[in-house]
């Protein structure tokens, strides 16, 4: 059983000031939260707080205890990112990769149960075939797809994905994301994702929470937080949202909206 | 494409065990390669006459025990030590600043060891108390270590942005160059003369002290390079995955700038700025044997000594009779190897 929770969350960039008191919804078990708004709305900077790359004020707590009182390799081993930018594209292998993270974090496996275990994900991804590709030969995506292999490596309680579909495909997409969908209900965990597309977060996440300015605009429901009036205040689109047959919002974006021009409401 | 009928483990197992073989195969030519070194010249020493002097000392001529001994032993066995050192620094420094033009000397740790023979060269005429032979590698050493320190201010002052080090480094190149320039200009004929000679390296001013020196520099700081080959491997995938695992890049650059000042410093005062190893080295290896750390560091390591230990065999067999500066010819045999390995490359791919 997996409670995370994130509170009071404040950081800056020198005297700039990026995000302004942060509270995440109490996340427990199977749940998916997504990150949405603009560029420069402070998502990549929330996520990286998230992880503990960046230093904030602010608690943030997993199973009851505070990340400031756990280890931090213990956090590592529980809580797996997939930063935005996929791995670069060296001579590196993706097995040598995946191996040389395991035995850095002092993941407990053997020789063969981590080959088996790195196939394993591999073939979950599709990457089997490039698995002793070096990932100069590899596509953008396929390198994103390697990145998110990584983070599943440790098996993670929480899984932080920043941006996790930005290069991929439309398929790919939505197969990632059935993955990260299946491995929460087969081992439970929590899952908090940056995302830009709207369909996708209203597709797969339980609760959005919706970002301007480092502040909070709206949190809540896919059905709730996604509404006409709040895409217009956040994105500056003018949008019609119908529902789906299961009743999850759909968006569809018909305009901008033009600086100093008013929303007719 | 392998079968695909095989486990990944036994795919990836089969690629380690090929790896381990070449990297034996290369430990057989630097052996190979060391008895060549101590063949060439003009004694008419052969290879037995050498196998048996160095096992018993006393099955040779005094004359040429003292050849064997004093001479050959201590050039051959300084390529050796030096080239592993330049090796392994340079792979340590492309890793480290993820850039595959990176060596040590972009850091400027050897322009700033001539500048620091250059002034001992210029000031001992000034001087005439001040040993000749000591003060030379003490001041390029102490310059060499001085811009490491320098190195590592500023790396701790950017938080360990790459490119600021880089930048930084070059700086500090093109601050050395000048002020050794100013030097030259002012000195007298014959110091430019020395400068300049010191300047191409040359491994003939090398006694047991010095090859004890650089060697155990070397062995004390290989186990620090093991320690970390994980890490450093993970790290060719890119910073931000690094730090998103909880790795402290910024404190891991510190670590390793400091071995690398160290291990070039060293390398470089006893025996001349000789260049070039610390950037092809760890190319080869790479080109070899993949880019995982287990074997890269070793390997490159490895490969700069066999790459020094050929030239040096090269500068006293090309013309008989006269000993070729050593850092003429490391480019000579660096570079069709290279290329001869990036070709055949291509063509795999």
């Amino acid at each position: 059983m997996t409670i995370f929770s994130a509170t009071g969350i404040s950081a800056s960039y020198g005297r700039t000031r990026i995000l302004h008191d942060v509270d995440l919804p109490e996340l427990h078990d199977d749940e998916v939260l997504g990150l949405l708004g603009p560029n420069a709305s402070g998502k990549s900077t929330l996520m990286r707080c998230l992880t503990g790359e960046k230093t904030h004020h602010g608690r943030i707590v997993l199973d009851g205890i505070d990340r400031d009182d756990m280890d931090v390799m213990a956090w590592h081993r529980r809580v797996a990112t997939m930063p935005q930018t996929p791995p670069n594209p060296s001579v590196l292998m993706p097995t040598e990769l995946m191996w040389s993270t395991a035995r850095a974090l002092d993941l407990d496996f053997s020789d063969r149960e981590l080959a088996d275990r790195i196939e394993d994900i591999f073939n979950r991804l599709g990457l089997d075939d490039f698995a002793l590709s070096p990932l100069h030969v590899l596509s953008g995506g396929k390198r994103q797809l390697v990145g998110l292999a990584l983070a599943l490596l440790r098996d993670p309680d929480v899984l932080l994905l920043d941006e996790p579909t930005s290069a991929l495909d439309l398929h790919w997409r939505m197969v990632v994301l059935d993955l990260v969908r299946e491995r929460l209900t087969e081992r439970g965990g929590v899952v908090i994702a940056a995302l830009h597309d709207l369909d996708l977060a209203a597709r797969y996440c339980d609760r959005i929470v919706l970002l301007e300015a480092g502040q909070i605009v709206a949190s809540g429901t896919p059905g709730g937080v996604l509404t006409p009036d709040n895409l217009a205040r956040v994105y500056h689109v003018e949008t019609s949202v119908s529902r789906d047959e299961q009743g999850r919002p759909a968006v569809q974006v018909i305009r901008p909206i033009r600086s100093g021009e008013r929303l007719a409401r | 494409m392998a079968p695909a009928d095989l486990s990944l483990h036994d795919r990836f197992g089969a690629i380690h065990r090929r790896r381990l073989l070449i990297i034996s195969v290369m430990v057989l030519a630097l052996f190979l390669s060391l008895g060549l070194d101590l063949a060439a010249g003009p004694a008419g020493l052969d290879i037995g006459d050498i196998v048996g002097g160095i096992l018993d000392p006393q099955s040779l001529a005094l004359r040429h025990r003292i050849i064997l001994w004093e001479v050959r032993l201590p050039d051959a066995l300084i390529a050796l030590a030096v080239g592993a050192a330049l090796g392994l620094a340079g792979i340590e420094t492309q890793t480290i600043l993820d850039n595959p033009l990176a060596s040590p000397f972009t850091l400027g740790v050897s322009s700033a060891a001539v500048l620091g023979a250059s002034l001992a060269i210029v000031l001992v005429p000034v001087l005439p108390f001040l040993p000749e032979t000591a003060i030379l590698p003490v001041m390029a050493l102490l310059f060499a270590l001085g811009s490491g320190t320098l190195i590592l201010l500023i790396v701790r002052w950017s938080g360990g942005a790459r490119e600021t080090v880089v930048l930084f480094g070059i700086a500090l190149v093109f601050l050395c160059n000048a002020l050794t320039a100013g030097l030259q200009y002012l000195a007298s004929a014959e110091a430019v003369q020395q400068i300049v000679f010191w300047t191409i390296g040359n491994l003939t001013r090398a006694g047991w002290l010095e090859v004890g020196l650089v060697t155990a520099c070397f062995v004390v700081i290989l186990p620090f390079s093991l320690r970390q080959v994980w890490i450093m491997t993970l790290l060719r995938g890119g910073e931000a995955h690094a730090r998103s695992m909880g790795i402290n890049v910024a404190r891991l650059r510190i670590w390793v700038i400091l071995r690398i000042s160290i291990l070039a410093a060293f390398a470089v005062c006893f025996v001349g700025a000789i260049g070039f190893i610390g950037l092809v080295g760890p190319h080869i290896a790479r080109l070899l044997l993949g880019e995982d750390h287990r074997l890269l560091v070793p390997g490159s390591a490895i490969c700069g000594a066999l790459i020094l230990s050929l030239a040096s065999f090269l500068s006293k067999a090309l013309v008989p009779g006269v000993i070729i500066p050593v850092g003429i010819l490391t480019a000579v045999v660096g570079v069709p190897v290279f290329l001869g390995l990036l070709a055949g490359r291509r063509k795999a791919i």
